[in-house]
């Protein structure tokens, strides 16, 4: 194979011709600055030279294996091919045309690729697709050393980020109009897989399938509505179930503690579960009586978010679920809510049927402690 | 994910609203609020763009959302935009005064007693901001988010001011997809590939190149007339002329065609 011998001499007389190159540019502190990030990369010796000769490439560029060392460099001899016509990225663009009209456009630029496309990909040839220098996850994460650090310290991490394009699954590595330079809002990036029946956890439990609970519970939650699953969720991984991004309480009874619920209280009014009384907190009160207080802020067997809560969506308004699985054998028991003009009403539910009014004017509040059990 | 559910999802999304008190459209009923500097001030007042926050001491993504404020209390300084920040009187006005000054926030802040106007306006939630126009009529009432926060509640204030068009907010509303790739976009690569090899005279290479990109691309103008070129420049001028009128009646005004065609005619 032609590219054998050309990769054995390449090897040797093109890096040394290439690396000098970069590392000028980068010690030039050419606009944009050079990301501190990409060094790591652009330092790495021989990083750009092709496979030593016998190695099987994955993916080869097209002018090297066809063995035109003059499309991008002075000479179109391997044993000395020259400096490459221009700087890296107007070569690369002078083919690759549409990148430089999505480098101009969009938004939201990756550094690493302003700077420089050899920052990761090898212009001859790669073990991995798409010419990168490394494994896509391996590459991002050798700048991205943050995100590292928490992917490996979390007790849960996000499937998508090990499998089939990994970081790639998300996020455009070279330019996106939306930020974190997330191919899409998150909403349509995550519903776009969550939109399966039978999908599983790390635990094996099922997950749910969004594009069906969505289009069958028009009331969304305002994160939903907004296409923001980053409002609650963290995408690369997190120490509380679901990849949740605060703590929230998993079960049906919790203690009350502001902690168990830092999840909600980053937008939610923390007070609405702190007030007995109110008449300005919350619609779900008889008269001034906080029943949002009066359900939750118990030291013992307060009943969680989920009790009355879906999270996404619902058919009912407020979010109050039709029912809520209740037991080691989740059973499902009925919430049963009415809404009036005024207030609500749960029937035949934890308690006997209970109404609230919020609009009346004195009187005693209905006993709303009242329980069936 | 099939396109069309996910069509019909966005439709649907588009229809859903956050669950917000005030809506949009609405009128917003003035309110004269005690200053944390003291007096009292509007909370609308009569700008071409009144915007409001209602924030919370203390709370990241309230001290995130009044520093973007801040910036563009200075971008839109000089221009018809005010602002102002609700924040409720549970908290000490040293408490208030210590967090607004973190943020760089200059503009009047509101307290709400009793928590009167967030209760009015069922607000719910923090931070949440509001874009009211001269009219008082609420333009857009945002809950915050996590991405793109700022870029959007500053197109909104453009696009009362009417910076921007309707277009370009519902552009920043919602981004277009950041694809890549696509047969098209190959088809091109292999076309300057090809013009690459034309210009070094490696016109068997230069050829194959701009086959594939027609294969990639049968209805690109440029490659037709590619290998018009490279037919021309090795004596095949019948055939040239062929892909010089196939590259014309893509486009009519493909240079290389018109360019080339004369050379090969009577040929």
């Amino acid at each position: 194979m032609k590219a054998h011998w050309f990769a054995a001499l390449a090897a040797l007389a093109w890096a040394p011709a290439l690396l000098p190159t970069r590392a000028g540019a980068a010690g030039k502190g050419d606009a944009p600055a050079v990301h501190k990030i990409t060094s790591k990369i652009a330092l790495a010796p021989g990083a750009l030279a092709p496979l030593p000769q016998g190695t099987k490439a994955a993916w080869s560029h097209g002018p090297y294996e066809e063995g035109n060392c003059g499309i991008c460099h002075q000479r179109n001899d391997p044993k000395n091919p020259g400096p490459i016509l221009m700087p890296t990225n107007e070569l690369c663009y002078s083919c690759h045309e549409e990148f430089q009209a999505l480098m101009r456009d969009r938004e939201h630029k990756h550094k690493a690729a302003l700077e420089s496309c050899s920052n990761c990909h090898n212009t001859h040839n790669s073990r991995e697709r798409k010419l990168l220098l490394a494994d896509t996850k391996v590459l991002c994460l050798s700048c991205h050393d943050k995100t590292r650090k928490e992917i490996e310290g979390f007790k849960v991490v996000h499937a998508a980020i090990n499998q089939d394009s990994k970081c790639g699954n998300c996020h455009n590595p070279h330019a996106a109009n939306v930020e974190k330079l997330l191919f899409r809002l998150p909403f349509d990036l995550c519903v776009s897989c969550h939109s399966k029946d039978g999908m599983k956890d790390g635990d094996g439990k099922v997950l749910t399938n969004f594009k069906k609970w969505l289009d069958e519970n028009p009331n969304w939650h305002a994160p939903v509505a907004a296409k923001d699953c980053s409002a609650c969720h963290k995408p690369h991984g997190s120490n509380n179930f679901r990849l949740l991004g605060l703590a929230y309480p998993s079960q049906f009874y919790a203690p009350y503690d502001p902690k168990n619920y830092a999840l909600c209280f980053d937008c939610h009014n923390d007070q609405i579960l702190a007030d007995p009384k109110t008449t300005t907190l919350t619609r779900f009160r008889d008269n001034d009586t906080n029943l949002h207080y009066l359900h939750v802020n118990k030291v013992d067997r307060g009943r969680t978010c989920r009790a009355c809560h879906e999270v996404h969506a619902s058919k009912q308004p407020h979010h109050v679920r039709d029912g809520v699985p209740y037991g080691p054998k989740g059973w499902i028991l009925k919430i049963n809510y009415t809404q009036t003009p005024s207030g609500g009403s749960c029937a035949k539910t934890c308690h006997a049927t209970q109404a609230y009014d919020n609009r009346r004017g004195g009187g005693a509040p209905v006993d709303a402690t009242k329980k069936r059990r | 994910m099939h396109r069309k559910n996910l069509a019909l999802l966005s439709a649907l999304l588009a229809l859903a609203r956050p669950a917000l008190g005030a809506e949009v459209g609405d009128t917003v009923e003035e309110a004269q609020l005690p200053t944390l500097a003291g007096g009292k001030a509007p909370l609308v007042g009569g700008a071409k763009a009144n915007v409001f926050v209602f924030a919370k001491p203390g709370q990241e993504h309230s001290r995130t959302t009044l520093v973007a404020l801040a910036r563009m209390e200075k971008q839109f300084a000089g221009k018809p935009v005010r602002f102002a920040a609700v924040v409720s009187d549970r908290f000490s006005p040293e408490e208030v005064g210590a967090f607004v000054r973190t943020t760089g926030f200059a503009s009047p802040v509101l307290i709400d007693a009793g928590e009167a106007l967030y209760s009015k306006l069922r607000i719910r939630l923090h931070p949440v901001v509001g874009v009211v126009d001269k009219r008082r009529k609420l333009l857009s009432l945002l809950p915050f988010t996590k991405l793109d926060y700022e870029p959007s509640v500053r197109a909104e204030i453009q696009f009362a001011l009417g910076e921007i068009t309707e277009e370009q907010l519902k552009r920043i509303r919602t981004p277009p997809p950041a694809t890549q790739g696509g047969a098209a976009n190959v088809a091109q690569r292999y076309l300057k590939m090809g013009e690459r090899l034309f210009s070094v005279k490696d016109y068997p290479k230069a050829l194959d190149s701009a086959s594939k990109s027609l294969a990639h691309d049968p209805n690109l103008a440029a490659a037709h007339s590619l290998i018009g070129a490279i037919r021309a420049a090795t004596g095949h001028c019948s055939e040239a002329l062929h892909d010089f009128d196939a590259a014309l009646a893509l486009d009519p005004k493909d240079a290389r065609a018109l360019e080339g065609k004369p050379g090969c005619a009577g040929r």
